[in-house]
């Protein structure tokens, strides 16, 4: 937000002669306001000769760089950015120019939701061949926050409305190069290979998909995004997830070096209750680990003897695998 | 758990933060102008909680809420598509037309809200034109615009037509099996919920989605706490383990995964599992102890431990989050309506 002590002292409204003409309409607090704000005098100032222009319904130049004054200042507020869209659309002015405006608002504000609604305006405006353009923005914006949820739905709203598939799995792997651990990006490559045109639909990008997955998980077995990604892919397919040999083989492998992988152990109880007929190297890893922490209990079939050992090696959710070993039997 | 003994909930503290907001906000608020009646929500809210409305004048605040509401002119045509209900601000209130007046959902939510919990007689109180013109909000889809003048639609708004049609306990105004659809396509393939379809999973849109579900009567839980549902509806036990999932190894929660804890998170998520009957899943005593790390020096919450500064927001669902904890000082709440429960 920029300050109100800028290089150029802030000259008030009333002061101008461009605004001699127009009454400024004070903020009717009413008696007794609660939350009452303590503004600035040019935050007051500029919201008084807002109100002015928005009642009389001036549509003029002056009053579209009243609204950008206003903006700067109070860029959550939706009703100047509704009477800006009025202005620019019975001006017809420069588009191209109106998204500069608003991409340094956002990189200022970008997680004002008033901000992306103008951009996404903007956008339907302009069309298809802005959808480059558009995207070069929010990878901008990505790159310093990679996790910004406004500018994901509004990649997302641009891919789907306007088009610019053709890079974005390339752009989601990129990401996960830099921070395997973003889920954003995991979500986001979940979206393209669900709903690219130009990929064919989950179906045909499971296969790979499992290969990718299982690699990421095999960098960083600790890391959650990875193991909901593997479920997410195989929700459309279950009975693939009990018969594909990569899955007993990819927690094997895990749970050979890494012997308290909760998500490893989390996801073998899940595959197990659906079904997975274990082999006996699964047997055997679930029996020479659990054995360790249950004397007595080597009858317990193997979800039971995973929730308890899920118990202890995963004490912040000690009451949630106590409540899944209990509702075993049903 | 290692680690220090939890503090002690100050409660004098943080019932003088919530009435020092109530009569004037700070400066740096100035950019959240336009919500200024969730604000006053969150504060009168948190008094409530924290037993202390008898600071506040009621009758006062009910005034100064009311004058918020947008009213039609007796000509009006309600088919026009225009949404009469409350405004957010002054900023967005013009008195000299009030047709121009912008009300919208999520302030119409919080004006109720507030007049719920100071105990308003809704006797005399015409919420016809209100919920007759929320259709107009409604989409195709089943989501809804916040205002009529077009804006993001997204899993918040429906929670709020969902929050403001029990709260008037009329349905009139919204398409409930629509409403409905539209949540469920906002389910993740890792059971959590993002706010449109496709949107990462998130602890505040699962809340909105879960209590709306909850309000519009297509979850329930009887007395034994198992859940009975409608088929075809949504994955609960991803659903279960996406929130179980939130809870840190610091106690606390995230509101997405790889994420940090954040206070308010203990309400969102926490309060779906509530509304589950689950939660006693939750790991109890790593939660305060984390909540403790947020309680403010000047009263109220911040977001993050070990900050100083406490905000309005993170401070109501910090008192919202250790209601569900059973905090003694605090009195009971409405979880599917965010508000105090009327005691």
């Amino acid at each position: 937000m920029p300050s109100s002590s800028s290089e150029q002292a802030y000259v008030p409204l009333r002061q101008r002669a461009e605004w001699a003409d127009v009454r400024p309409v004070p903020q009717d607090e009413g008696p007794h306001p609660v939350v009452p704000i303590a503004y600035t005098e040019e935050f007051r100032d500029v919201m008084d000769y807002f109100r002015a222009v928005y009642v009389a319904r001036e549509l003029s130049p002056r009053a579209l760089r009243l609204t950008t004054e206003a903006l700067l200042r109070n860029p959550g507020n939706y009703t100047i950015w509704h009477f800006r869209r009025l202005v620019i659309d019975a001006l017809d002015s420069d588009l191209v120019e109106e998204t500069l405006f608003v991409d340094n608002l956002a990189k200022a504000n970008s997680k004002n939701y008033q901000i992306w609604h103008h951009k996404r305006w903007l956008a339907e405006k302009l069309g298809p061949e802005a959808a480059n353009d558009d995207h070069d923005f929010t990878r901008f914006i990505l790159c310093h926050d990679a996790k910004n949820y406004h500018a994901w739905s509004h990649r997302q709203w641009v891919l789907q409305k306007l088009g610019g598939w053709d890079k974005e799995l390339d752009f989601c792997h990129q990401l996960l190069e830099e921070d395997i651990f973003n889920n954003s990006a995991w979500n986001q490559r979940f979206f393209v290979i669900t709903r690219s045109p130009l990929l064919g639909g989950l179906s045909a990008m499971w296969d790979s998909e499992v290969d990718y997955t299982i690699k990421a998980i095999l960098q960083n077995p600790n890391n959650e995004s990875p193991w909901r990604y593997l479920q997410g892919l195989y929700k459309g397919n279950p009975d693939s997830l009990i018969t594909d040999e990569r899955i007993p083989q990819l927690l094997l492998n895990i749970l050979k070096e890494n012997s308290y992988c909760v998500f490893a152990w989390n996801f073998l109880l899940d595959v197990l209750c659906k079904g997975l007929r274990p082999n006996n190297e699964i047997i055997e890893a679930v029996k020479g680990f659990t054995e360790l922490d249950d004397a007595g209990s080597s009858d317990e079939d193997l979800p039971t003897r995973i929730c308890s050992a899920l118990e202890r090696m995963d004490p912040i959710r000690v009451n949630y695998w106590a409540w899944r070993k209990s509702n075993l039997t049903l | 758990m290692e680690g220090p003994e939890p503090s002690e909930f100050a409660k004098e503290r943080h019932a003088a933060f919530a009435e020092m907001m109530l009569h004037e906000l700070p400066r740096d608020y100035a950019s959240q102008e336009i919500n200024r009646v969730t604000l006053a929500y969150f504060a009168v809210s948190s008094l409530s909680l924290l037993r202390s409305l008898h600071r506040v004048d009621k009758d006062q605040i009910a005034t100064w809420v009311l004058s918020f509401q947008a009213k039609p002119k007796e000509t009006h045509n309600v088919d026009d598509g225009k949404f009469f209900g409350f405004c957010g601000s002054r900023s967005c209130q013009f008195s000299e037309d009030s047709v121009q007046s912008v009300s919208n959902l999520a302030s119409t939510y919080s004006a109720l809200a507030i007049l719920k919990v100071i105990g308003y007689d809704f006797q005399n109180f015409d919420s016809s034109i209100i919920l007759e013109s929320m259709r107009s909000l409604q989409m195709p889809d089943g989501s809804f615009m916040p205002i009529d003048s077009g804006a993001e639609t997204d899993l918040r708004f429906v929670y709020c037509a969902a929050a403001i049609s029990s709260m008037l306990n009329d349905w009139s105004g919204m398409d409930r099996e629509k409403a409905k659809d539209y949540i469920i396509n906002c389910q993740s393939y890792d059971g959590g919920f993002g706010l449109t379809a496709g949107s990462e999973s998130h602890g505040g849109a699962t809340y909105c989605a879960v209590a709306a579900l909850f309000l519009m009567g297509f979850i329930q839980t009887d007395c034994n706490n198992s859940l009975s549902l409608p088929t075809s509806t949504i994955d609960i036990p991803s659903l279960v383990e996406w929130c179980i999932q939130r809870q840190g190894a610091d106690g606390g929660f995230q509101g997405r995964a790889n994420k940090d804890s954040d206070t308010c998170y203990a309400f969102w998520v926490g309060g779906v599992l509530k509304m589950l009957g689950l939660y006693h899943l939750v790991n109890k005593s790593a939660l305060r102890t984390f909540l403790f790390t947020c309680q403010s020096p000047y009263g109220g919450f911040t977001k993050f431990p070990y900050e100083v500064l406490p905000d309005l927001y993170h401070s109501y669902y910090g008192f919202a989050a250790l209601s569900l904890l059973d905090e003694k000082e605090l009195g009971n709440l409405s979880v599917e309506l965010g508000l105090a429960a009327l005691n």
